[in-house]
C-alpha cells in the first residue's frame, strides 16, 4: 500500500485561527507533492486546544486519557509531522510545548518534520529557528531545512511571498521522507532477559 | 485471595475543615488503622517507605514491629520497600527480624521509590535505578539464603564470609513481591525469580496494567515457575463508600479534588472511569473489584488505598468497617468461586515452610542422586 500518514499539530487558540489555516496550506502541498510522485496521503490534522485539559490532566497525573492516548499514537506512528505554533511572547505558545511535553521523548526520533509558526510581527520570524528547531533536535527529529512562519501581514499583501515557502517546504519534507525511521523495540513484546540485566 | 489495605503515610491537611494532623498523629493513625484492619478480617497491612515530608513512614520495619506486638493474624508488608536506596544487607536484616517477633506474618513488596532526590540522599545515583533495583535484590536473596556470603558488585562495599543475622525465621526467608508501576525490567525481574508482583496500579488506565501483569505471567511461565495464569499477582485499589452512591461522591469529591498527586487535574468523573478509583455503595465497589479478574487473571492479592488525601481517621475507620463487614466477605467468596483450583494462593510464611520441608524430604528420599550439571566439554560431545 503506497500511502503516507501525515500528522498536523497545530496549536492556535483563535477561531478561525491563522495557525491552522497555515496548517491547512501546508498540508495541501504536501498532499500535492506526494500526489505528483504517484503517492497517496492521509492528512490527519490535530488542534491542540481540543486536548488542552487532557494536557494539563496528563501532566498532572502522570498518564494520558483514553481520546488523548489516540491522538499521541497518531503522531507517533505518523511517517512525517507538521507542527504549526503560535508565537506567543517571542517562543512556541505554552500549550504548544506541552503537547511535545506529554509525547514520549523517543515517539518522533528520526521523523521528518516540518516547522511552522504564526505571529502577529514579521520581526519574530526566527521563532523557528531559535525555538522550535531546539525542541525538534532535542527530540531527535528531522526537522527539514526551510521553516514557513506566517505574520500578519503574510495573509494580506505578503501572500505572494508566502506560497513559494510553503511549497518549498513540503517539497524537502516529501524528500525527506524517503528516510528510514528506526523501528523501536517494544519493551512488552521483547523484554531485556533476566540475565542481561544481571550482567549488565 | 488475601485482601488488605496499603498507606501511602501521607500528612495531608483535611480540605474540608483545614486541620492538618501532626506527625505523631498520622504515625499512630497508621497504627490504629492497621488494627482496624486485622479486626475487622482483612489479611494484609501495608505501608510505604518516605524520606521527605509529608510522608511520615521512614522506619517500616519500627512501625511494623509495633503493630505486630499489637495484631495476632494479620500479615505486614510494605508498599514498597526502597530496593535502590536501603543497603540490601540493613533490608535482610531488618525484616527477618520483624519476622522472628511477628512470628512470620512478614512480606515486602520492592520498589524502586518515586522520588528522584532520595537517591543522592542515600549516596546514589537515579540514573542506576534499575542496575541498583537488579543488584541490592541478587544480594538479599543471597543474604536470606547462604549462611555464609562473599560477595562483590557495583554498588556497596564487597562482602566478606559475611552473616546476615538473625537467620530468617525457620529458614524460610520472606515473600518477596516486585512493585512496578512502568518498568518491564522489574516485571522481567519478578519473574525470573518467580517471585510475586504487585502493579500499583492506582493512578494508572486498566489498559496499561493489564500489559504489565501479562508481561509478567507469560515470563514467569517462560522462567519456568509454573503456568503463567499460576503467577502471583496482586494490584491496588481505591474506594470509598457510603450506602449511597451520591452521598459517597459528595463526600469524597473535596478530598479527590484537593488530594496529592491528582488535585486540580481530572474530574472524579473522569479519574473513576479511567482508573480504579471508585466512589459509591459497598454494591459498586464489590463489582468494580470483581471486573479486575477479567482484565488481569485470577489474581492472589488486592490491597486498597483507604487513609489518604486528608481524609480524617474518624472516616477511614468506618470506611474500614464497611469494606471487612460489606464488602470483603462478598469479594472472598465470590473470587474463591471463579478460582480454578490449579491457581495458587499468595504464599505465606506457613505455606512456604511447608514447601521448605516437602522439597527437604523429597532430598533424603532420592538422597544418592546428585545430578552433576555436565561439564562444557561433556556437553559439546
Ligand atoms: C499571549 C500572547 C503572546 C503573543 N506574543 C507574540 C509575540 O511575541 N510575537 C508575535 O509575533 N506575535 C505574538 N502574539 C500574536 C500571536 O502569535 C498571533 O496572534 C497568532 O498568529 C495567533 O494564532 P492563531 O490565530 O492560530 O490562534 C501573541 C499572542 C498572545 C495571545
Amino acid at each position: 500500500m503506497n500511502e503516507r500518514v501525515i500528522a498536523v499539530v497545530t496549536a492556535g487558540l483563535t477561531t478561525p485561527s491563522s495557525s491552522r489555516l497555515l496548517a491547512d496550506q501546508l498540508s495541501a502541498a504536501v498532499a500535492d507533492e506526494l500526489s505528483g510522485r504517484g503517492i497517496s496521503s492521509r492528512i490527519e490534522t490535530i488542534e491542540v486546544r481540543d486536548h488542552a485539559h487532557d494536557l494539563t490532566n496528563n501532566l498532572l497525573t502522570g498518564f494520558p486519557s483514553a481520546e488523548l492516548r489516540e491522538v499521541l499514537e497518531t503522531v507517533e506512528a505518523a511517517d512525517a509531522l507538521i507542527v504549526v505554533s503560535p508565537t506567543f511572547s517571542a517562543s512556541y505558545s505554552g500549550l504548544f510545548k506541552m503537547f511535545f511535553d506529554v509525547l514520549d521523548d523517543q515517539a518522533l526520533a528520526g521523523k521528518p518534520v516540518l516547522l511552522a509558526a504564526t505571529g502577529g510581527t514579521e520581526r519574530h520570524s526566527l521563532v523557528l529557528d531559535f525555538a522550535l528547531r531546539p525542541l525538534f533536535a532535542y527530540l531527535k527529529a528531522l526537522p527539514v531545512p526551510t521553516g514557513v512562519y506566517a505574520a500578519s501581514t503574510d495573509w494580506g499583501p505578503n501572500a505572494a511571498g508566502l506560497r513559494p515557502r510553503i511549497t518549498q517546504a513540503a517539497g524537502e519534507l516529501v524528500a525527506a521522507l524517503h528516510h528510514e525511521t528506526p523501528t523501536k523495540s517494544d519493551p512488552f513484546t521483547n523484554p531485556t532477559p533476566f540475565e542481561d540485566l544481571l550482567n549488565s | 485471595m488475601q485482601f488488605g489495605v496499603f498507606s501511602v503515610g501521607d500528612v495531608t491537611e483535611d480540605p474540608t475543615t483545614g486541620v492538618t494532623p501532626t506527625e505523631g498523629e498520622r504515625i499512630k493513625a497508621m497504627v490504629a488503622i492497621a488494627l482496624k484492619a486485622e479486626e475487622v478480617g482483612l489479611d494484609v497491612f501495608a505501608q510505604g517507605e518516605h524520606h521527605n515530608p509529608p510522608f511520615v513512614p521512614s522506619s517500616p520495619t519500627t512501625q511494623l514491629g509495633f503493630i505486630a506486638a499489637q495484631t495476632s493474624k494479620i500479615i505486614l508488608s510494605t508498599s514498597t520497600t526502597l530496593i535502590t536506596t536501603n543497603d540490601p544487607v540493613k533490608i535482610a536484616e531488618d525484616y527477618a527480624m520483624l519476622q522472628h517477633l511477628a512470628d512470620g506474618r512478614v512480606d515486602l513488596m520492592m520498589g524502586r521509590g518515586n522520588t528522584g532526590p532520595v537517591y543522592p540522599w542515600f549516596g546514589q545515583d537515579i540514573r542506576n535505578g534499575i542496575a541498583l533495583a537488579v543488584e541490592n535484590y541478587a544480594l538479599l536473596r543471597r543474604l536470606w539464603r547462604e549462611d555464609v556470603v562473599d560477595w562483590e558488585g557495583k554498588f556497596r562495599t564487597p562482602l566478606q564470609g559475611f552473616t546476615a543475622t538473625p537467620r530468617p525465621l525457620d529458614g524460610v526467608p520472606p515473600f518477596v513481591w516486585h512493585g512496578s508501576i512502568r518498568s518491564p525490567e522489574i516485571a522481567e525481574q519478578a519473574a525470573y525469580y518467580g517471585d510475586g508482583f504487585f502493579h500499583n496500579n492506582i493512578f494508572w488506565p486498566i489498559s496499561h496494567t493489564k500489559q504489565m501483569i501479562e508481561l509478567y505471567r507469560r515470563r514467569f511461565e517462560h522462567y519456568g515457575h509454573g503456568a503463567a495464569d499460576q503467577a502471583i499477582v496482586g494490584v491496588g485499589g481505591q474506594v470509598f463508600m457510603r450506602k449511597n452512591s451520591q452521598d459517597a461522591v459528595r463526600e469524597f469529591r473535596p478530598y479527590f479534588d484537593n488530594a496529592p498527586v491528582y488535585g486540580h487535574g481530572p474530574s472524579l468523573e473522569d479519574f473513576t472511569r479511567e482508573t480504579p478509583l471508585t466512589v459509591g455503595s459497598p454494591q459498586e465497589v464489590i463489582e468494580r473489584t470483581l471486573s479486575f479478574r477479567e482484565h488481569f487473571g485470577d489474581y492472589q492479592r488486592q490491597l486498597f488505598l483507604m487513609d489518604h488525601a486528608g481524609l480524617p481517621l474518624k472516616t477511614v475507620l468506618e470506611q474500614l468497617d464497611i469494606l471487612g463487614e460489606e464488602v470483603v466477605p462478598v469479594l472472598r467468596k465470590e473470587f474463591a468461586a471463579l478460582k480454578p483450583a490449579h491457581v495458587p494462593d499468595a504464599p505465606t510464611h506457613a505455606s512456604l515452610k511447608a514447601a521448605a520441608e516437602r522439597a527437604r524430604q523429597l532430598e533424603t528420599i532420592d538422597e544418592p542422586a546428585v545430578v552433576a550439571e555436565p561439564t562444557a566439554e561433556e556437553s559439546t560431545r
